[in-house]
């Protein structure tokens, strides 16, 4: 139990209410690619912990109770039955009652528990059931581990819109660091520090805000170095069924171009659903108020859509019914691969008129926190070699999901397998993921990370060990005191034993663009994630391992 | 020469060409007997040479007088060539059409071919059935290599030599030829060595509607079991079929006369369903809809992925007959030509690691496909963009080719080869400058002098620097039976056959030489570490004073 360490003791005083059973011996584990295995199950605070008892082998299994999406108990109490089963039947299990738990994991694993004795069985169940959905964000497990190799006096984090604007000099010339937002007044879901047009002071910026959903008024997310053009990102503007208009946002979207020049809007909605959302006091620039901008409609997917395709996706996955037919069309039926390429096509357009045609382009939605750091994230990938590398990918993330505000705790509470009425629940990072691994596929020496780093952060999104993609913005993340009390994932990412896993063998930087096909035949299950626990894909990740261990061998040849 | 009357405009100036993801080449188009060649006439760029037997269909457009040629190859290659004239254009059109679908075995290019490079080891004598007899002999002496067939009159698509068990004679084989379609009498495929259990394949039996027996038939299968055990008869059609086959004077194995062996019944199509289903593939592939539902419905409707998935279950389980059931196995369809030698050939790379070398591999098509006559010239005769009403053609040897490429996916160490090398196959299946793939069977490729008058494709493929193209880096030697996943969700679409003129690969190709380059580099740097060690070794036992600090 090393793992646990110093926070163990204090767990079980908290959660000991809702642990009734907290061992029970002669459970039998079936686990993807493993025989079944008797042992010991333990349940704490955060963990169910099962130890293997087998001689010679002394394999534990530690899940984080985090990580369980949904679980099934079936039990008998078969004295009561007994006539029903035969004799033999009978005799093997007069022993008493049993149960078995399926436990449905957020990472998609599937194991199932064996557990003698109904009652423990139940308190087991009752147990993880509670456990496992805490909603209290001071509870959860991030803020009891305490690992051995970290120190707490770390800096949290890699990047920062500070740390981006003193590294770009050339924004320096119309560009300015506001701290508008310092108390998380003028937009809760936004960092303290944003970049803005030096010409727009902070009574603009708290006008602005009023007229953008969520107080998202526009901010600078991506400079292009190439040719001085930006990526903005915000909310909707809110000009309603009776068209309001605001000069300031107006004057804040000329200061970002050249009198003369023009720039684009990327709306992630259909032209038909913006002139909706104007009945719920959204809406849309229009062409008047806002004459050097084009507006561009792509229509990407979001909130409940997206998380029903991933449950149909999962769900095919784990269709046994060997028939090819079925497979192919539940694949089609869920629409994942449609997300996939409508999010890799429509950040290929912001990406071609950044670089390509040359013009600034805003990117928004409704709220702006989904869909639009979605494109906005994958187009820095597909211009910026600076984001191609394992911490600059992992900055990209912490600038434009953790700090921009995507609401992790809320998108990422359940996941495929989950019975629990769907609230605000949505695979948006996974699918984020997914393109990026398209990307990876297509261009396998262009980015300096591996699979397994994509892997790493699918899962650790839903349950961690670590803070970083706890709550849903910084502002909750500071009253929780997020930063001091728990440890950062990226830092830990980084440490030079673990590095060496996420690092890409065959990287190759490259300053061009990388320009993703999206044609649907280029596109591909991510079978490393959505197929992870059927025993072909192990075979593969055999021989990935091979090669790692081939250029780590490598490297440690050509220094001795 | 006999080609000229064909070729009315021989050469054509100021042609431009058009090739997927490759910058456009102008240059002189000129046709010969048997190739279509585009030169540029300047250094560094490549000229396309095109055999016009590669040529599946083509299109032509006009526009003004600039006509339009789009080349549809067997190898699923779409190119188009641009050229000035209207009658240049019709010309060139008609010449292309007439030579590519010449019927005459003996005009076609193998026969012109000479070989531009030194053949070491000739390909036509590396495979030879008594070679292989030899490894068998030294395994068992149950089987003999019998010469009944020698001059191809009891089986015509068999080679002269083929083994059988001991105890049956000649006469007796004789018998059960007129017993089995095509002649195809039960003869021996594979032999397991670590059970002793074997495969054999045949052609159905003629028991017709009135339930013919033939005691010798049964003689025969039944000599290939030991004694008390039991054997399995996969039969690779449906048992519908099967029963309708008896109208037509075929049969299946009953169970009264054949109460040693179990029947099993296994759905794989053939012909012209599979004709039709690569046609589907190929075209949903060709689809620029950018429509994501349309591609998988169309995958999906194509059936390729379901006959790949058949095809490999059906393997899978004579596989496991032999090796976990401890059972010998009989393998038949209807002739025996076709789906048989899909199971046969690919049980063997399941189970036997030598298929998984590339001369393994090169020994199992040799013996399972070719001298087992499976009939290419027929069956390869058009692809995928053919016009023309399809006779006998059907991809069943593009099956097998993909379903070895589906196992090697699953087992990316295990096999010498990669990918290329069935890439490389299935491109000389369909066209090719060797003669390996002419003719339908043994018997016709005899009648044709091959092996004196072409150049085998194994010649060519067995030199040093072809071998290398062709080695997986990761191979590791694995002697163990692989056991591939047949799910649908494991069976993945072949990209480097399907994809391949739809994608551009350049950065795939790079990631892999770079691949190549680390291991090769790993393995320089390990040899480098052993002659240190060695030195040091030498240097510590010629030096006391190190050997005491």
């Amino acid at each position: 139990m090393c793992i646990m360490r110093q926070g163990h003791k204090e767990e079980l005083m908290e959660f000991s209410e809702h642990i009734k059973t907290a061992n029970v011996e002669d459970v039998v584990l079936h686990q993807p690619l493993h025989p079944p295995s008797r042992g010991t199950l333990c349940i704490t605070g955060h963990h169910l912990l099962f130890s293997d008892r087998e001689e010679n082998s002394t394999r534990q299994i530690l899940l984080l109770l985090r990580n369980i999406d949904a679980i099934e108990k079936s039990v008998e109490n078969l004295l009561g039955y007994s006539s029903l089963f035969s004799k033999a039947d009978y005799s093997k299990r007069i022993s008493g009652s049993s149960g078995t738990i399926t436990v449905k994991c957020k990472d998609l694993r599937v194991l199932q528990l064996d557990i003698p004795g109904m009652e423990q069985c139940l308190n087991i169940a009752h147990s993880i059931e509670t456990l496992s959905c805490l909603n209290d964000v001071s509870e959860m497990y991030p803020f009891f581990y305490r690992p051995s190799d970290l120190s707490s006096q770390d800096q949290w984090g890699l990047s920062s819109s500070e740390k981006y604007y003193s590294e770009h000099k050339e924004l320096h010339k119309r560009w300015r660091l506001s701290s508008v937002n310092r108390d998380y007044s003028v937009c809760p879901s936004y960092p303290p520090a944003v970049i803005v047009p030096k010409d727009i002071d902070d009574d603009t910026l708290k006008k602005v805000a009023k007229f953008r959903q969520s107080g998202r008024f526009p901010v600078l997310c991506y400079y292009h170095r190439k040719n001085g053009m930006v990526i903005m990102r915000g909310g909707q503007p809110l000009t309603g069924a009776n068209r309001k208009r605001c000069r300031e946002d107006e004057l804040l979207l000329q200061a970002v171009i050249d009198s003369s020049d023009k720039g684009y809007i990327i709306d992630t909605r259909s032209s038909q659903q913006v002139q909706q959302a104007r009945m719920t006091g959204g809406g849309f620039e229009s062409k008047s108020s806002y004459s050097c901008w084009k507006r561009l409609h792509r229509q990407m997917e979001k909130g409940k859509a997206l998380q029903e395709s991933l449950i149909k996706l999962v769900e095919a996955c784990g269709d046994e019914s060997q028939n090819m037919d079925r497979w192919l069309s539940k694949l089609e039926n869920s629409k994942w691969l449609s997300h996939v390429q409508t999010a890799l096509s429509t950040a290929g357009l912001l990406a071609e008129c950044v670089e390509r045609d040359g013009h600034s382009v805003l990117v928004h939605g409704s709220e702006g926190t989904d869909c639009t750091l979605l494109v906005s994230t994958l187009a820095q990938l597909i211009m910026d070699p600076c984001c191609r590398t394992l911490e600059g990918f992992l900055a990209l993330l912490e600038r434009e999901w953790v700090q921009a505000g995507h609401p992790f705790q809320l998108r990422c509470a359940h996941s495929a397998y989950s019975h629990v009425r769907l609230q605000q629940e949505s695979p948006v990072f996974l699918l984020l993921l997914d393109c990026v691994w398209q990307l990876w596929r297509q261009f396998p020496l262009a980015l300096g990370f591996s699979e397994a780093l994509l892997l790493r952060l699918a899962t650790e999104a839903y349950f961690s060990n670590y803070g970083t993609f706890l709550c849903n913005n910084d502002q909750e993340r500071c009253a929780l005191g997020v930063k001091e009390k728990t440890y950062c994932l990226f830092h830990s990412l980084l440490k030079p034993t673990e590095k060496e896993h996420y690092t890409n063998p065959l990287y190759e930087p490259t300053d061009l663009a990388i320009w993703p096909s999206v044609h649907p035949q280029s596109l591909q299950l991510w079978r490393g994630f959505f197929l992870r626990w059927t025993p072909q894909t192990r075979h593969l990740e055999e021989a990935q391992e091979e090669i790692r261990n081939m250029v780590i061998e490598w490297g440690k040849v050509a220094l001795s | 020469m006999e080609f000229a009357e064909l070729i009315k405009t021989p050469r054509v100036d100021g042609v431009v060409l058009h090739r997927p993801f490759l910058p456009t080449v102008e240059g002189t188009l000129c046709l010969t007997g048997h190739h279509l060649i585009l030169s540029s006439r300047q250094d560094n760029t490549e000229e396309l040479w095109l055999l016009h037997s590669n040529i599946d269909s083509i299109e032509k457009r006009f526009v003004g007088s600039l006509g339009s040629i789009i080349v549809k190859c067997k190898d699923l290659r779409v190119i188009q060539l641009d050229i000035p004239g209207m009658e240049e254009c019709l010309n060139i059109a008609s010449s292309i059409e007439a030579l590519s679908t010449l019927d005459s075995v003996s005009l076609m290019y193998p026969f012109f071919y000479r070989p531009m490079f030194e053949v070491i080891e000739d390909g036509w004598n590396s495979f030879l059935p008594e070679d292989a007899f030899k490894d068998l002999e030294s395994m068992t002496d149950e089987w003999r290599l019998s010469e009944v067939n020698k001059d191809f009159s009891v089986c015509p698509s068999y080679p002269p030599l083929v083994a059988v068990p001991k105890d049956i004679d000649d006469e007796t084989l004789r018998k059960v030829a007129t017993f089995r379609h095509g002649g195809r009498f039960p003869v021996l495929s594979y032999y397991h060595k670590k059970n002793g259990m074997v495969m054999m394949r045949a052609g159905q039996p003629l028991t017709g509607t009135n339930g013919r027996r033939c005691k010798e038939d049964e003689k025969l299968i039944n000599a290939t079991l030991r004694p008390g055990k039991r054997g399995y008869i996969i039969d690779t059609r449906t048992i519908n079929v099967a029963q309708q086959a008896k109208a037509r004077g075929g049969g299946i194995e009953s169970e009264a006369n054949y109460p040693q062996w179990r029947r099993i019944h296994k759905a794989i199509e053939r012909s012209n369903v599979l004709q039709e289903s690569l046609i589907k593939l190929v075209e949903a592939c060709n689809d620029q809809s950018h429509n994501m539902d349309r591609w998988l419905s169309k995958l999906e409707a194509s059936n390729w992925q379901t006959h790949v998935k058949e095809i490999l279950t059906t393997a899978c389980l004579a596989a496991q007959c032999i090796d976990r059931e401890g059972a010998s196995v009989l393998v038949h369809g209807t002739e025996g030509t076709d789906t048989t030698l899909q199971v046969t050939s690919l049980a063997q790379i399941i189970l036997d690691p030598s298929c998984r070398t590339i001369r393994g591999f090169q020994g199992l098509v040799e013996r399972e496909w070719l001298q087992a006559g499976h009939p290419f010239q027929q069956r390869c005769a058009q692809s995928a963009y053919s016009n023309s009403k399809p006779r006998q053609e059907a991809p069943v040897f593009l099956l097998f080719l993909d379903c070895v490429w589906q196992i090697l996916r699953q087992f990316p160490c295990s096999f010498e080869f990669s990918e290329s090398y069935l890439v490389l196959l299935f491109e000389h299946a369909y066209a090719s400058q060797f003669g390996t793939f002419l003719g339908n069977s043994a018997a016709e490729r005899a009648k044709l002098s091959l092996p004196e008058k072409t150049v085998s494709l194994w010649s060519w493929v067995n030199r040093h620097q072809e071998i290398e193209r062709l080695t997986n880096p990761l191979f590791e030697a694995n002697s163990l039976v692989i056991w591939p996943s047949v799910a649908p969700q494991s069976l993945l679409l072949w990209e480097g056959v399907f994809l391949r003129w739809n994608r551009s690969s350049k950065c795939l190709d790079e990631a892999y030489e770079e691949m190549v380059h680390i291991i090769e580099y790993n393995k320089e740097l390990q040899n480098k570490v052993n002659s240190l060690r060695r030195q040091l070794a030498q240097l510590e036992t010629e030096d006391p004073l190190l050997q005491t600090p």
